[in-house]
């Protein structure tokens, strides 16, 4: 299966396969092996190093008692929280954001106003209630990763939201002056 | 005292009521509507609803807490800080329904709370004060007269309002041709924000550090000062680390500090807990800034170098006892302590305020490590209030040791559903002005003006690579519904991917 990865305005791209216990992940050439277990929401990986040495069993689950050090592997705590449409990544409590090409697109309507959903890694979405006070781009134009796009008033502090990655602001749902709930989407960059 | 109402809400309430419960007496939380599930709630034995979300609705509402207080039979009301905690007429009104108020009496509160009150009090006490004006400038004072005043301070000079404090509502001014708009901007400000519009003038000191000076002080005149406070780490006047002792304070300082804080405490008749903050040029030369009439948010940190429980102190002197704590003992740091304030802030989009619902959160542990918080899984950062997820303490035998621990304890905290500023922290720690300890008032703000936004996220490979696998089992696993083992069995990978979908 490949699954395509947008990570820091990259693109990479990942195969993956399951073999076993042990999952093996082909990124840009590079395959590594990784096993992952879940504890309550969190989970364990283990990388095998890359020089490591293989028993008979090459793909055996790092938990096996098959008597003997089978291999070392590089050991990360992970978790994956959704942000929007996108989602981040902690590695061993060092946040990655990126998001995972997902083609089931999903948009729901509620009271009128368009929701951010899985699928729609473009949005600008208010992270709480308050006011438009500037629109800083127009449909059409070009914008850079983390370049500002709108300023809101919310709890007394004007904030500068940014885009969420580079490209083409497709849509502007808001004017100056409005007010907009939380999760709006006020804008999608493409 | 055998029941108290804790008069404030997040992680101060935890701790007031932890030190009540030391004390065996009975805490008593007032919530508002959206704290009906907080935590400081299920840790009292009573609860009383004071109202709406809005400060004002509830927090704010002197005339409902007193009636909590009423109803409850409760002896003593803790303000805790910020809220009503420096408020005159509350402390008024709790002792005259007959409440014990854990704090300084009223006239101390509106002595101090007048900011140009505060430093003639100061300078009576023979503390130095920064250069300015030593009264209000109300509206009916006119330009020329404050430029004449700013002329004799000199330039640059700062604009700050006398009912106000917490670094909040002052201006820089640089030139004089910038004063006369500057100033009625400021007056415009303060009235707004503190409903009074009077302002003062401050000399603009160069690249101060800001030192504050802990003080107990009991009912039968008794003052112990405590070892300083350097908090100097500030982003726009907000604190964001602080730290016990002071890099930068020997002891003849130190010495020096600590009397002119017992000095001006005692002058103004001061009981229970306060702190006299000052500003430290580059010279050693020292002046009053400002007293808090509070406990204040750091306390944590003289805490930890001293073994000294202020909030159980603050109770114990509201009920009558006297201070027994050795001022050596007070003044003499044992080790070093550091304090970081997690925010619910998004640091890569200029801190703006991240509240929501805490999906998930781990706080850290181990040893010499302090985390004061209400923060919990399943809890949520309401948009109302102050978004201080918690105070994380590490204390350790020197700097170097409390630094490593904090660095460590960072790393481990585990906080998800809203943005913190931990990546923000860890990266602090990582400056070599931060271990160098050489940093002042606007360090921070000009460090961060620097990176021109770059974001605290930013990772190395070897992590991208681990993020972009685990990425990919992820998708994989939501796709085929054939997830990754849960230890042997089960598919807990797509579990996750279905709670999130529904939640998206």
């Amino acid at each position: 299966m490949i699954v395509d990865v947008e990570i820091d305005g990259r693109a990479r791209r990942a195969e993956v396969e399951r073999r076993g216990a042990v999952w093996q992940v082909t990124i840009d050439g590079r395959a590594l092996q990784v096993a992952a277990a879940a504890v309550d929401g969190r989970w364990s990986i283990l990388i095998a190093h890359r020089d490591a040495r293989r028993g008979a069993a090459g793909d055996e689950a790092p938990a096996d008692d098959g008597g003997g050090v089978a291999s070392a592997w590089r050991s990360y705590e992970v978790t994956v929280e959704t942000d929007g449409g996108r989602h981040i990544v902690h590695v061993d409590g060092r946040p990655v954001p990126l998001a995972i090409a997902d083609r089931r697109a999903r948009t729901r309507r509620v009271r009128g106003e368009a929701h951010a959903a899985p699928g729609v890694q473009g949005a600008v979405v208010a992270p709480m209630p308050g006011r438009i006070v500037k629109v800083l781009v127009e449909p059409g134009q070009t914008v850079a990763a983390r370049q500002g796009v709108v300023v809101v008033e919310a709890m007394k502090m004007e904030n500068e939201l940014r885009a969420p990655r580079a490209g083409t602001v497709a849509a502007v749902h808001v004017t100056e002056g409005m007010s907009v709930e939380a999760h709006a989407v006020l804008m999608v960059i493409e | 005292m055998r029941k108290i109402l804790v008069a404030n809400r997040g992680e101060i309430a935890v701790r007031i009521i932890r030190a009540c419960r030391d004390l065996q007496i009975a805490p008593v939380a007032v919530y508002s509507a959206c704290d009906r599930t907080a935590r400081h709630v299920r840790m009292a034995d009573e609860a009383v609803p004071i109202g709406g979300n809005r400060p004002a609705d509830s927090y704010l509402r002197i005339d409902r807490i007193v009636e909590a207080a009423r109803i409850t039979g409760a002896d003593g009301v803790h303000p805790g800080y910020g809220f009503l905690a420096e408020h005159a007429g509350f402390a008024a009104a709790c002792r005259d329904a007959g409440l014990v108020f854990i704090g300084p009496p009223a006239e101390a509160i509106a002595l101090m709370g007048s900011k140009t009150a505060a430093r003639r009090a100061a300078a009576a006490a023979g503390a130095p004060i920064v250069p300015g004006t030593d009264d209000p400038l109300g509206a009916d004072v006119g330009e020329p007269a404050i430029a004449a005043a700013a002329e004799r301070i000199g330039y640059p000079v700062m604009i700050k309002a006398v009912a106000g404090g917490g670094g909040k509502g002052m201006r820089v001014v640089e030139r004089p041709d910038d004063l006369a708009s500057a100033v009625r901007a400021a007056r415009s400000e303060a009235g707004a924000a503190f409903g009074d519009s009077a302002i003062y003038l401050e000399r603009r000191l160069v690249r101060p550090r800001h030192i504050e000076v802990q003080l107990l002080a009991d009912a039968y005149g008794t003052v112990v000062p405590f070892v300083e406070r350097e908090c100097s780490v500030q982003r726009r006047h907000q604190k964001v680390v602080e730290e016990s002792p002071s890099p930068a304070v020997l002891p003849g300082l130190r010495s020096q500090l600590t009397a002119a804080a017992a000095r001006i405490a005692a002058s103004v008749g001061y009981v229970n807990a306060g702190t006299i903050e000052f500003l430290v040029d580059g010279t050693g030369a020292f002046f009053f800034l400002e007293m808090n009439t509070r406990l204040q948010v750091e306390h944590p940190v003289t805490e930890m170098v001293t073994g000294i429980d202020l909030v159980e102190w603050q109770i114990r002197i509201a009920r009558g006892d006297r201070l027994t704590i050795d001022p050596a003992a007070a003044a003499t740091p044992r080790g070093h302590a550091v304090e970081c304030r997690v925010y619910a802030e998004d640091p890569d989009a200029g801190f703006m305020p991240s509240p929501g619902a805490i999906t998930a959160l781990r706080a850290p542990a181990g040893p010499g490590i302090r985390d004061d918080s209400a923060a919990e899984t399943g809890g949520e950062v309401p948009i109302f209030y102050d978004p201080l997820i918690s105070k994380l303490v590490a204390w350790g035998s020197d700097r170097p040791q409390a630094t490593a621990r904090m660095r460590r304890a960072l790393a481990e905290y585990d906080v998800r559903g809203v943005r913190t500023t931990i990546g923000f922290f860890r990266w602090l720690l990582d400056q070599p002005e931060f271990a160098a300890a050489s940093f002042h008032t606007e360090y921070l703000d000009e460090l961060l003006q620097q990176r021109r936004g770059t974001p605290f996220s930013a990772v190395d490979l070897s992590l991208e690579e681990v993020a972009v696998a685990a990425a990919a089992i992820y998708a994989a696993g939501r796709r085929t519904d054939a997830g990754p083992r849960r230890g042997g069995s089960g598919s807990a990978w797509t579990q996750q991917a279905r709670t999130d979908g529904v939640r998206g």
